[in-house]
């Protein structure tokens, strides 16, 4: 690993201003994945902005409104482990505990799970030519590349997928994010406009002004009842990256849907809205949709490589169980 | 805001840290890694180096009694805060009941892999202490084994919660 300086914030605050005044900067919350890119040297940052002496960022919390705020500096354990996300939120509880292991729950934190790259095989070495760190094109794309794990959704030039699992239970919740520090003080984002598309010789996937940081993810309190469900499909039971992330959010009117989101992980360069099976999902009735529904509608769209053709199947099977999951638990 | 500067020739930075139950005062390069400045600074080479990319589970200690992976924390960030490694186990009477436990049934093969699993289980007994074999196996996840097949890692914990399972009940008897 090269060197770096070192600067320690006390807050956010000072996070933001550090970051504004030292162009390249690189905030650290976690850093579980920061640290793996820079002993493989994809990344060498000269200075680093750590977070671990920030005391103002890990709040998990109710407001008098009935929204739900979680400090970007949680970690997942502290998402699993929390007795108000278990009540409120407990499909983001029972994602944040499947993620990756206990010991990189620990110190693995909401922002920078939003935040992480992709686990592109090319990308995170530097050996591979890759487009996003300059190359004219996307080897994954290439006739012979590796695909099994690539985006099947916006796929094109690059098939990078986004592998955070709890980002689509977010997106089924309605989440928004708050972000601070720019130039325009603090904003909230919504969801979706969180990340950016990927360009061309840019590593970064979030759409954030510099000295901005994710300072907090709020879930919106609803007038009508609403049901998460959150499913995923992959090789290990533990310890291993989803191959396809599932989440739908139900809003109810008695036993009519009157809002539906569907989100996926870990099949496009950002989390991925399945509007289509929002649609499909929409208006109905919860009896029928348990009965009818397949799923199917939540791959359309999906432009897959030869290597990742399963996973428009494994999409429709994804969005069918975290249906289920929806109506049966909560 | 503080700032520790790097560089090729980068002074080195202080930091005082709590080291199984001991103040301790260390001078590092502001990148290296907690498992680095433990094993090659401070001589406690029973944290073992696996991996290096946080995929093995063999470095892990407790930071504030919370299990992490010691190559994936940078020895600044540990400033002021509790970390115990395999060598803090033992006590005046020799090894742990999990260290025992461990020797009795065989649970340690080569070894390599034992500090980070005995660091695991001491912090699941801390939380649960009769766990059930399902949370043992999904608490023990990210730790490989290539040698044992996990089983007798598994009985070696329960063995040790069994013990002081029996252990507090043998001192409410006594009024103690």
């Amino acid at each position: 690993m090269k060197a770096f300086r070192f600067l320690r914030p006390r807050t956010l605050a000072e996070a933001s201003e550090a970051l504004r005044r030292e162009p390249g900067a690189v905030p650290k919350a976690g850093g579980v994945d920061l640290l793996d890119r820079w002993k493989e040297r994809v990344e060498e940052p000269e200075v680093v902005v750590g977070l671990c002496d920030v005391t103002d960022g890990a709040a998990l919390r109710l407001e008098e409104d009935g929204a739900l705020v979680l400090g970007a500096l949680a970690t997942l354990a502290d998402l699993a482990g929390s007795d108000l996300v278990r009540r409120f939120l407990p499909a983001l509880a029972r994602a944040a505990d499947q993620a990756a292991s206990p010991q990189i729950r620990h110190r693995a934190t909401l922002g920078g799970n939003l935040a992480q790259a992709t686990r592109c095989g090319y990308w995170r070495l530097r050996s591979f030519p890759c487009l996003l760190r300059g190359a004219s094109r996307c080897p994954v794309r290439e006739p012979g590349g590796v695909q099994e794990t690539a985006g099947i959704f916006a796929n094109d030039p690059c098939a990078s997928a986004h592998p955070s699992s709890v980002a689509p239970v977010l997106g089924a919740l309605g989440a928004e994010i708050l972000v601070g520090g720019g130039p325009e003080g603090g904003r909230g984002l919504a969801f979706e406009a969180l990340w950016r598309a990927p360009e061309p010789g840019r590593s970064d996937v979030l759409a954030l002004e510099p000295g901005e940081l994710i300072r907090a993810v709020r879930i919106p309190p609803s007038a009508h009842p609403v049901r998460v469900g959150h499913a995923e499909v992959r090789q290990r039971a533990a310890f291993d990256w989803p191959l396809v992330t599932a989440a739908v959010g139900l809003t109810l009117d008695a036993d009519r849907i009157r809002e539906a989101r569907v989100w996926l992980g870990s099949v496009a360069p950002t989390p991925h809205r399945a509007r289509a099976a929002e649609a499909a999902l929409t208006g109905r009735r919860l009896a029928e949709v348990r009965a009818t529904f397949d799923g199917r509608a939540a791959a359309e769209g999906a432009t897959p490589l030869p290597g990742t053709a399963y996973k428009a199947g494994l999409v429709a099977v994804a969005a069918r169980r975290a249906l289920a999951d929806a109506l049966e638990r909560s | 805001m503080s700032e520790q500067a790097a560089g090729p020739t980068a002074r080195r930075v202080q930091a005082t840290w709590r080291v199984n139950g001991e103040s301790v005062t260390v001078a590092f390069r502001p990148h290296r890694t907690l498992l680095e400045v433990l094993r090659e600074d401070l001589g406690l080479t029973g944290t073992k180096h696996g991996c290096e990319l946080g995929e093995c589970g063999t470095c892990t200690v407790l930071l504030d009694g919370e299990p992490v992976l010691s190559c994936l924390v940078l020895g600044l960030e540990c400033e002021g805060r509790e970390i115990r490694t395999v060598e803090g186990l033992a006590g005046p009477e020799g090894p742990s009941d999990l260290q025992r436990a461990f020797a009795e049934l065989g649970a340690a093969q080569c070894g390599y892999c034992t500090p980070g699993f005995l660091l695991v289980a001491e912090h699941v007994l801390a939380r649960e202490p009769r766990p059930t074999r399902a949370q043992l196996v999904e608490e023990l996840s990210g730790n490989l084994c290539r040698c044992t097949g996990y089983l007798k890692i598994y009985e070696a914990v329960e063995r040790a919660a069994q013990r002081r399972a029996e252990g507090a009940a043998a001192e409410g008897r006594h009024g103690g």
